[in-house]
């Protein structure tokens, strides 16, 4: 008897198997006119603007129908995997220098397809993306081909801070030198004697969150682009000066280990005085941990002199990428072109989700829609250095090793003769295998890293 | 003689028996062996998931070399023996303690038994809380108690991360060890208890003489399980201190998964040299599992 129920059950479930195939199969047939462009983000904070958007097109347009996925565990993993597999989408967003995304080697293994001439050359496209002042090889593009195209931003870092505390403490400005900042930071916490401090930090990035940007605005940056070589020398003097914070009690004690969401609460608790991030941090203190019992400001970073030498990171973002296995790609080109359209961008930006990126979108942009985003609103020295060889270093990366200096206060000409030693090496060694190019800019100049003749050495 | 009959239940069961264990046998091969050899397949190249290119015997020299690996190597046992001193002993305790049926040691199985069901990186993050510096729960009570007198940075202090995470590594393994010995008391038959009480041992004589000898074939096992899962363990430090500060609670499975992942802030992506990495643990943990055995084996004769 209990053969014959197991028999049974498993006759149906094969049956309610082919029949739900079956149905499925007589479902897609119907839907077979539209062609369907499938888009990977990895962006989360969008996703209700972003489906409105990819609604609208859809109920408009009868013959493309866009189906957006967010992926958001290991995104360039997941991309990698998906197109060996096959199972590729047609786009993908990527934010510039996005986290495990090396564009140079998507390129080389055949995975992307280069933007093409018809749409750069599209005067609404230009316009609403400034496309063409926004190429930067290694980052968008390789050989001068562009393979994404962004059309919004994060600005740079910026130091935010709580005016309250610096007023307590006699400082109604800000700091223009890294110098006063340490000192500054250093007189705060004494002030707070235990109950608040001068500045903080956080577990993840911390020495590219706010110092390297101070180290590369006073015109010094880890790769020589004159000579192509790797050169930690000038982060001596600002190392130096970052190891104050620690061994004289302006840091949050403790904050090295903890959470960027644990380090912006006690900021918005007034528990510390200065944090540096970039524009996100506008949604963060309004929405996220809103700041209610004090004033708070954001200001320029300040450098070693006091004076602007040389290029800030700045973050592009929302850059759509083409899977050169994207068996649709002029109903996806179509997409991309609607996807950054005037509407669609200044929709995106007046959510306050990031900055304008082209000079246009700045003017048409509603800039009081955007709330505290436009105390974040580009500088003129902002921008994107050309991407440095991807080296396989031995041992700990440049800015786990710096960052280990400063907290521990040990002797940072060692440091830096290591670094330079093992990323010189790395780099003569990956040359030599054909894993990257030494690259150089005749007339180099950090306030305007990629407007130099860039070339690409195998030697 | 064995009757044709028998024959034939004997053949039926065999077949019986290898369809019942090949899910785990194909599992077996797929998710264990076959990653295994496949591990060899990059030791002489510098891969990165696309390309490999061939660098010869460089990944192998650089292994013997490399500084952070051999403190690595040095951490984790420095780990694994701290973890398994206090963990074993710990958990053998709560067993027997909770075994006596006292009122309320229901409960508080389920309590001990709580941190082995939440995910070792979920309970890690809530012990980064824990342990905050600036009033922080645990720096609280120990000012309070005046035990200390200035906040301890747990996670951030070179001194102090190796008892940070062991503590955490203790609290999440100690009700799994403690459920273990539970089912090894349990096998121990009440009679031997009854008479060893009508001959006068006390508590202490029968713990000794009887409880430990009769959970001995148990306890060999459960150290095997915890010797090998100490040796692995990096999920709660990744989350932690991410092996920091300046690599002091940095264990060999933690650089591993680093190299073979990558990290934002620590390397690029370098499988080739990762795979030789592995190789070199898996002979460390075997040869660790392989001195056991022998230890074991010398126990049983005592015993």
């Amino acid at each position: 008897m209990k053969k014959i129920v197991l028999i049974a059950m498993l006759i149906a479930c094969t049956l309610s198997l082919v029949f739900a195939s079956g149905s499925q199969e007589a479902a897609a047939t119907t839907k077979t006119e539209k062609t369907v462009v499938e888009i990977w983000t990895n962006d989360r904070h969008d996703a209700e603007y972003m489906s409105k958007v990819v609604e609208d097109f859809n109920n408009s347009n009868d013959k493309i129908e866009i189906k957006l996925t967010t992926i958001v565990e290991d995104y360039p993993n997941m991309l990698v995997m998906s197109y060996t597999s096959g199972n590729a989408p047609d786009l993908f967003y990527m934010n510039a220098r996005g986290t495990g995304f090396d564009l140079q080697t998507f390129v080389k293994s055949g995975m992307l397809e280069a933007y093409p001439e018809s749409l750069l050359k599209d005067p609404e496209f230009e316009k609403v993306t400034d496309a063409s002042k926004h190429i930067v090889e290694g980052i968008n593009a390789i050989d001068g081909k562009p393979y994404g195209i962004y059309n919004v931003m994060r600005s740079g870092t910026r130091m935010i801070y709580n005016v309250d505390l610096l007023k307590k403490s006699g400082y109604t400005e800000f700091p223009k030198t890294l110098e006063e900042l340490v000192d500054m930071t250093i007189q705060i916490s004494k002030d707070g004697n235990g109950e608040y401090y001068g500045i903080s930090t956080c577990a993840s990035a911390q020495f590219e969150r706010w110092l390297e940007g101070i180290i590369n605005k006073s015109g010094i940056y880890h790769y020589d682009y004159k000579n192509g070589v790797f050169n930690f020398d000038g982060y001596k003097e600002a190392m130096l000066l970052a190891q104050r914070f620690f061994k004289e009690g302006a840091m949050f004690p403790g904050s090295n280990t903890q959470g960027v969401d644990a380090m912006r609460a006690q900021f918005a608790n007034g528990t510390f005085a200065t944090w540096g991030n970039a524009s996100q941090e506008a949604g963060v203190f309004t929405d996220q941990f809103p700041i209610k019992d004090f004033e708070w400001a954001v200001t320029e970073l300040p450098s070693l002199d006091g004076t602007t030498k040389g290029t800030v990171d700045s973050r592009p973002q929302k850059g759509l990428f083409m899977f050169s296995s994207s068996k649709n790609k002029d109903a996806a080109w179509e997409v991309v072109k609607y996807l950054n359209s005037e509407s669609v961008v200044k929709g995106y930006v007046e959510k306050g989700y990031a900055l304008p990126l082209s000079i246009y979108m700045q003017s048409v942009v509603d800039m009081s829609k955007i709330g505290r985003l436009a105390d974040f609103a580009p500088v003129s020295y902002e921008g994107l250095y050309p991407s440095v060889p991807a080296v396989s270093v031995a041992g700990d990366s440049y800015a786990k090793a710096i960052w280990n200096c400063i907290v521990s206060g040990t002797d940072v000409d060692k440091c830096i003769a290591d670094l330079n030693k093992r990323y010189n090496e790395a780099l003569e060694k990956d040359i030599k295998l054909g894993k990257v190019k030494r690259v150089v800019i005749a007339n180099y100049d950090p306030l305007n890293p990629n407007a130099g003749e860039i070339s690409y050495l195998s030697k | 003689m064995m009757t044709q009959e028998a024959k034939r239940l004997r053949r039926k069961e065999g077949i019986s028996a290898g369809l019942m264990l090949s899910p785990s046998l194909i599992l077996l091969l797929i998710t264990s062996i076959y990653p295994f050899f496949w591990l060899f397949r990059y030791v002489l190249y510098d891969y990165n998931g696309f390309v490999a290119y061939f660098t010869g015997l460089d990944n192998i020299k650089r292994a013997f070399t490399d500084v952070v690996f051999w403190q690595s190597v040095l951490h984790t046992f420095e780990y694994a023996i701290c973890k398994l001193i206090i963990v074993i002993p710990l958990s053998l305790l709560l067993a027997v303690i909770i075994h006596k049926n006292i009122p309320g040691s229901k409960g508080f199985k389920m309590i001990f038994f709580l941190p082995t069901v939440i995910s070792a990186s979920i309970y890690a993050l809530i012990f980064t809380f824990i342990f905050a510096v600036f009033k922080g729960p645990l720096n609280t009570v120990l000012q309070s108690m005046h035990l200390i007198s200035a906040p301890i940075d747990w996670l951030g202090d070179a001194k102090w991360v190796m008892t940070s995470v062991i503590i955490v590594a203790v609290w999440g393994g100690v009700g799994n060890y403690m459920i273990y010995f539970l089912s090894g008391l349990s096998s121990v038959s009440s009679e031997v208890y009854e008479s060893c009480m009508i001959d006068g041992a006390n508590a202490r004589q029968t713990f000794f003489k009887i409880t430990l000898p009769m959970l001995s074939p148990i306890l060999k096992v459960i150290l095997l399980l915890a010797i090998t899962t100490a040796f692995k363990d990096y999920q709660s430090i990744m989350v932690l201190t991410g092996g920091g500060p300046n690599n002091r609670s940095q264990v060999m499975f933690l650089y591993i998964y680093q190299l073979i992942f990558g990290s934002t802030s620590s390397f690029n992506i370098q499988i080739g040299y990762a795979t030789v990495l592995s190789i070199i643990a898996a002979v460390i943990i075997g040869a660790v599992t392989v001195i056991y055995n022998k230890f074991a084996k010398k126990l049983d004769d005592v015993m």
